[in-house]
């Protein structure tokens, strides 16, 4: 027998703001308007003063629900044909899983002051991917907790993804980045305590639940290197 | 227990047959390390999935006595760097390579550890010989393994070369 061919079931789909009715919501609520370069989907400009409202407001709202940040991407205008605005912008590319569509938030970014408030308070995935804008376009994004270069080394002198930059200048890595500030946050957030210190590899690391009392004895067999607590 | 003289007729050089070879001692040595080569791969790309069927069964790497893959560099002496190398992690590469002992012997696979590869940017090593000395090098995108099995051929040549005299470059 042949299957039938009837479409899958999905969970509801319920309704949400259409793409032309989204536009004027936003539009009359938060002043945005469409950026006239979007070629797919919605772009909607907004002023850096009202992002976290309105990414707030676009998270939480009943008939919205853009639950998830697909990512922060940053843009350079610098060699871009007839540009007038300012030659950096960030682009928020959010997602609503319950009504299944996507909206762009860009905004302009001034070349004096490349400034933008963060939202790592709002979506987790914002951290590392404000980062790596940071890393790449030297945009500044204020209150962001750890402001550091994500993929580029840090003894790396300017923003690789800058139009300014030649994009074939090699910059060499004399030490080796160590990460073990993270290491050492993530550590004692589980309960450990550092014992070592200083210039080694991280495996290395002798640590212990802290609510075992430091008593200066060696740690116990087996539970010294990787047991949790 | 006495000490008989042998008979005057007797030569001990006749006496002892084929019980022993006269050689040199780099022809033994050399001898030794060609043929029990332990690679450490530092694989970081396409070109470590290739590696992957060098070492199994269909092409076997061990027909040629180096397919114990040792993953700390201090029980290797072949180091394999398959993948691309970027400049973040040139010093740990560095590292690995000069926490291996003497005699070591460095084969570079594929484009990219030979030259960058396309990679042509920023952030790409143009070629791992930027960073450490390379004895072989691989090229394709990536080799196929009978290229890494030439490699390691060329590389037993080049070590039945080498002499105890001359004294190998010690961490340049």
């Amino acid at each position: 027998m042949i299957a039938s061919h009837a479409p899958v079931p999905h969970g509801p789909i319920q309704p949400g703001l259409g793409a032309l009715q989204l536009e004027e919501h936003l539009r009359d609520r938060f002043a945005m308007v469409r950026d006239p370069r979007d070629l797919t989907g919605l772009t909607m400009v907004v002023a850096p003063e009202r992002l976290r409202e309105a990414i707030k407001y676009l998270r939480d709202a009943e008939n919205l629900k853009f639950a998830m940040l697909l990512d922060v991407v940053g843009i350079d205008y610098l060699s871009f044909p007839d540009h007038r605005e300012s030659r950096f912008a960030v682009v928020y590319l959010l997602k609503s899983l319950d009504f299944r569509h996507r909206l762009s938030l860009k905004v302009w970014v001034d070349e004096e002051r490349p400034a933008v408030p963060s939202v790592h308070e709002l979506y987790k995935s914002a951290n590392w991917a404000e980062r790596e804008v940071w890393d790449q376009y030297g945009i500044v994004f204020t209150d962001h907790p750890n402001l550091k270069r994500l993929l580029n080394h840090h003894e790396f002198i300017g923003h690789a993804l800058r139009k300014d930059y030649p994009c074939q200048k090699r910059q060499k890595l004399s030490v080796n980045d160590m990460m073990i500030d993270q290491l050492e946050a993530r550590l004692k957030s589980r309960g450990y305590t550092l014992l070592e210190h200083g210039e080694q590899h991280p495996g290395s690391l002798i640590t212990r639940p802290s609510a075992v009392p430091h008593t200066g004895a060696p740690p116990p067999p087996g539970g010294a290197t990787g047991a949790r607590p | 227990m006495t000490f008989k003289p042998l008979p005057a007729s007797v030569t001990p050089e006749i006496d002892l047959g084929d019980s022993f070879v006269t050689t040199t001692v780099d022809a033994v040595v050399n001898w030794g390390r060609r043929n029990s080569l332990w690679p450490f791969p530092f694989g970081t790309a396409c070109c470590a999935i290739e590696f992957m069927g060098v070492v199994s069964s269909m092409f076997d790497i061990s027909r040629f006595g180096a397919e114990l893959v040792r993953f700390s560099p201090r029980q290797a002496d072949l180091l394999i760097i398959a993948g691309t190398v970027t400049y973040k992690q040139a010093p740990v590469l560095r590292r690995i390579y000069e926490q291996m002992c003497e005699p070591r012997w460095v084969i570079s696979a594929g484009a990219c550890a030979t030259s960058g590869g396309f990679y042509d940017c920023y952030c790409t090593v143009p070629g791992i010989d930027e960073i450490i000395p390379v004895d072989i090098y691989i090229a394709g995108c990536p080799p196929r393994p009978e290229a890494f099995l030439e490699a390691i051929v060329q590389l037993q040549n080049k070590i039945d070369r080498e002499s105890m005299k001359e004294q190998r470059t010690v961490g340049v």
